[in-house]
């Protein structure tokens, strides 16, 4: 089965933006769900708002698409309610790390068994380029209009440290890997958190001089880095490029899950 | 199998000009009649994907299937030595 046929096609083609990374990023996800081999009957798709919430519009399958921010609040409470449902909850950083960021601690901390797609793309982009707590430093945006001051979420980090049993991060060129990641968040029970770096040439890339979306994707391929080779220069104490995307398999472990099969 | 790009799905991003590791696709020249400028194909025989999928039972390569954000590119199945009209120069 391929990823198409898990699409509704007479709602293509989508709202995104010309060279918005969102749809790869559906694209890698469907794949991974129908090379698990799940049916269309035990997957649900959840997500909030924005724009990479609007992803289960264009799935032919039973989804939902709950109100800002509480996307991972209505996820648990499926998976509480029918523990046979299979959960794939598409979110964007806006939706999850700000509004809804004790919501996604809480889903962490009690290992609620479903796999998280952050399609996280540095700025609110449905309303317009506002700064979002991802937004990097120095990044304009239309409520940063003299570059973010502020610091910015590790979102993989916060998921690992709040008790995530799987974690990777992975962006929207690399797109085997972020399918043999969402494959393996997919299979490992308990919360799985896959953050995928998605270009949005128009609210993102327009302002900060990576205006075609080819600009983003060489961006990320250019200053993406493998965990390992991180950590190796780290370790060595050599000097690391401050907008380096750490990319790669974080954590997989084994804790106590909430809501799986019995 | 034949690469085929839907133009009625194409926004005209060219990531598939960036991603494809053969340089199948190539920038278009003209906007078709909803005003996108599709990407065109270069000689896409060269395409691992339609050559060899059938022999190996799975999907080569597959990246710009993957990366395109409109689901516009896809392979369709081609019969073997079907009739094509060739342009014959003397």
């Amino acid at each position: 089965m391929n990823f198409m046929d898990w699409y509704r096609a007479d709602r293509l083609p989508t709202i995104f933006c010309v060279g918005c990374g969102n749809g790869t990023v559906i694209n890698c996800a469907l794949t991974a769900v129908s090379e698990v081999g799940w049916k269309r009957e035990e997957v649900v798709f959840v997500s909030g708002i924005g724009c990479s919430s609007r992803a289960p519009g264009y799935i032919d399958a039973d989804s939902l698409h709950t109100t800002h921010g509480r996307a991972l609040a209505f996820a648990t409470g499926i998976k509480l309610a029918n523990p046979d449902l299979q959960l794939v909850v598409f979110t964007g950083d806006g939706d999850l790390a700000a509004i809804g960021g004790n919501h996604f601690i809480h889903a962490c901390r009690r290992n609620v068994d479903m796999t998280v797609i952050c399609m996280n793309n540095q700025i609110y982009g449905m309303t317009g380029g506002q700064g979002s707590p991802t937004t990097p430093r120095g990044a304009l945006s239309t409520t940063t209009p003299y570059g973010a001051e502020e610091g910015t979420f590790d979102l993989t980090a916060l998921s690992i440290a709040a008790g995530a049993n799987f974690a990777a991060r992975w962006t929207s060129y690399h797109v085997k890997e972020l399918t043999n990641a969402i494959r393996a968040g997919l299979e490992t029970p308990g919360f799985s958190f896959i953050e995928a770096a998605v270009q949005c040439p128009t609210g993102y890339g327009r302002r900060n001089r990576l205006r075609e979306p080819e600009d983003m994707i060489e961006f990320f391929r250019t200053h993406s880095m493998l965990r390992q080779k991180y950590d190796r220069l780290l370790a060595e104490g050599k000097l690391v490029p401050p907008d380096t995307i750490v990319v790669g398999e974080f954590v997989r472990r084994d804790r106590p899950v909430l809501g799986g099969k019995k | 199998m034949k690469l085929v790009i839907d133009p009625r799905r194409c926004k005209g991003c060219n990531l598939c000009v960036k991603v494809c590791p053969y340089r199948i696709f190539r920038p278009g020249r003209r906007p078709n009649e909803r005003g996108v400028v599709v990407p065109e194909l270069d000689r896409p025989e060269r395409c691992a994907n339609c050559r060899l999928r059938r022999l190996y039972g799975r999907t080569i390569c597959g990246v710009c299937q993957l990366t395109c954000p409109d689901q516009a590119i896809r392979w369709e199945e081609e019969e073997a030595y079907e009739p094509r009209k060739v342009a014959v120069e003397y």
